[in-house]
């Protein structure tokens, strides 16, 4: 119960005293305002089991880039767009749902990931955990520096693409008419998300930055309506979420990435229970007026 | 182009003060006075111990990252555990890619100052499946990098002896006497001298013909490179944690049980044996015994050290070959 008996050594102390510590909290972060950026358009549009795909899509590129020794984050990004071709190839060429093709896709792209690792017998050295988990614990100032780039990429990406991507979120035959090219914006979308999952692979690994983009959006758009106040709140639950992850796993020893996750997740459930119990009160005040 | 909306000021703002977080902030080096105790980390429990033993159990002091129980493999680490790294003077990791999750965590440490050996380095060290039947199918391109070795080097305690200087050294660079370091390697020595007697006492019992080998993953070629033993094969051959069997070379390695008449399939505590056990079950009349290769046992118990957790492993090999 350190954080209430001892609140300054337990949620600043560990800040003020280790290097490491804040760069850990310097990458969730931007990892943080990448994807609430990316993710409130994932989350409204509707799109979360495509991000889903798309961050374990990646892994068959980061593993043959490994073999043959290139950027990991090239191998990603082909992969990504590889696997965003053949969702709209499958969209254009048969009658099947959204979500057919992107699981299709997406079981496809992992399994392709391990069969490709297990061909290599001889060396350790292609271990895929690193990518799925990341590793806060050891960043180093490229990594930072990646995180803050694609952070940037997302904020200037938003401001160009939002009265596109907000008209096409709520009216898609409007957004035609007004010839702002949905398909184009949808792209682009996907880029973007493309970005998010590619640049955080170091820090919290492909795996949990999904836990980024979709929950905290989420549970944004539980409290507020509109757009750029569902970015500002899931901006502010993801940094609690991180705090509170990061503080956790020095605490507790538990592994890094995957607390962050967590309490990005549980945040999202206490913002919903919240949200339930205010409504009851409304609907037990109004029956009392 | 329409203005930027107004709302996207503050995320910016916030953006810009998390990367100035990251240009402040001063941290100071880890200090060491003299007189104090060297703070050691080891990544598993089996280099903590040796490692404590070449410090002859007080010269440092000695904490373990990788739980007992923990898989080298996968482990990952807390920010904890990073702190723990900060805070030594020295880590003894194992090195030939064993901690590979700890790697991007131990190189961000090294960066920091902190002295990071690898205790397997500059030993004799042998390629992934090399003492094996079938070892002819891969590993054709092994070179020197030593990338493709196999790093479980302490299932050999010769090799195990072959390191201490390595360590005793970096031990001594942290302001440990160095003839204190001396007599403590010459009496560790001996004692793994003896534990190496005591295995092959042990694994007397064992016929020649017997001494076969069948694992959960290439984890034994140390072992069976030091006591004339054959990997027959391995249920995963392949080190990764993301790599499976496949069911043509079960098939495959259920007929070289058979036609070779190997005693048991030899498990890991810290994997699932299912696999051992279906195999065990397809050839029928063959036991399945788990060794602990990667950690050692729970202080109290005769395998808290490494000296008794060898000699344990020894017996069980034994015992399932007689």
């Amino acid at each position: 119960m350190g954080f209430l008996t001892d609140p300054w050594e337990w949620w600043v102390g560990p800040f003020n005293d280790n290097g490491f510590m804040r760069d850990a909290l310097v990458a969730g972060l931007l990892t943080v305002v990448t994807t609430s950026l990316v993710g409130t358009w994932v989350v409204l549009r509707g799109i979360s089991f495509l991000g889903d795909a798309l961050a374990h899509g990646v892994l068959p590129g980061i593993a043959i880039a490994f073999i043959i020794g290139v950027d990991t984050s090239i191998g990603a990004f082909v992969a990504a767009a590889a696997m965003i071709g053949g969702i709209t190839l499958i969209r254009r060429h048969s009658p099947l749902p959204d979500d057919t093709s992107i699981g299709v896709l997406f079981v496809g792209f992992l399994a392709l990931a391990v069969v490709i690792m297990s061909t290599q017998r001889a060396s350790y050295t292609g271990d895929l955990n690193r990518f799925l988990f990341g590793s806060i614990t050891g960043l180093d100032s490229d990594d930072i520096k990646r995180q803050a780039i694609a952070a940037a990429i997302a904020l200037i990406g938003v401001i160009v693409l939002y009265r596109a991507l907000l008209v096409m979120t709520f009216d898609e035959s409007l957004a035609k008419m007004l010839g702002l090219r949905p398909g184009l914006t949808q792209g682009a979308l996907l880029a973007l998300l493309s970005v998010s999952i590619v640049a955080s692979f170091e820090s919290v690994g492909n795996l949990l930055v999904f836990a980024f983009l979709i929950a905290p959006p989420a549970a944004a758009s539980l409290v507020v309506k509109r757009v750029p106040m569902i970015m500002a709140v899931s901006i502010a639950f993801g940094s609690a979420a991180t705090i509170v992850g990061i503080l956790v796993s020095y605490h507790h020893r538990s592994a890094a990435g995957a607390s962050m996750a967590l309490c990005s997740v549980i945040l999202f459930f206490i913002v919903l229970f919240a949200t339930m119990a205010h409504k009851r009160v409304a609907v037990y005040r109004s029956a009392l007026a | 182009m329409k203005r930027p909306p107004h709302f996207l000021r503050p995320i910016t703002a916030f953006t810009l003060t998390a990367v100035a977080l990251a240009a402040c902030g001063s941290d100071e080096a880890a200090t060491t006075s003299q007189d104090q105790i060297p703070k050691v980390v080891a990544t598993t429990s089996i280099w903590g111990d040796i490692t404590a033993n070449v410090a002859c159990d007080g010269l440092a002091e000695v904490e373990t990252i990788i739980p007992l129980g923990g898989d080298p493999h996968s482990f990952e680490a807390s920010l904890r555990d990073r702190e723990t790294m900060e805070g030594a003077v020295l880590i003894v990791a194992n090195g030939l890619s064993l901690e590979e999750s700890l790697a991007d965590t131990l190189d961000a440490v090294e960066a920091g100052g902190v002295v990071v050996i690898n205790a397997a380095d500059g030993i004799d060290t042998i390629p992934i499946g090399a003492s094996g039947i079938e070892n002819d199918s891969h590993d054709d391109d092994h070179d020197d990098d030593h990338s493709g070795d196999d790093p479980h080097v302490w299932l050999d305690p010769t090799r195990v002896i072959a390191t201490l200087p390595t360590i005793a050294n970096a031990l001594a660079e942290t302001g440990i006497d160095e003839g204190a370091l001396e007599v403590c390697v010459a009496d560790y020595t001996d004692k793994l001298q003896a534990l190496d007697e005591e295995i092959e006492t042990i694994l007397a019992t064992v016929d020649e013909t017997d001494r076969l080998l069948v694992t959960n993953h290439d984890s034994l070629g140390y072992f069976a490179d030091r006591y004339d033993f054959t990997v027959v094969g391995s249920v995963i051959p392949s080190p990764s944690t993301l790599a499976e069997t496949n069911p043509a070379e079960l098939e495959e390695l259920a007929e070289l049980i058979e036609s070779t008449q190997v005693g048991a399939i030899f498990a890991e505590t810290q994997h699932s044996s299912s696999d051992a056990q279906a195999l065990a079950a397809r050839v029928g009349d063959i036991e399945v015994i788990t060794l602990r290769t990667a950690t050692l046992d729970a202080s109290g118990t005769a395998g808290e050290t490494y000296v008794g957790w060898l000699l344990e492993n020894a017996r069980l090999i034994a015992e399932g070959l007689q």
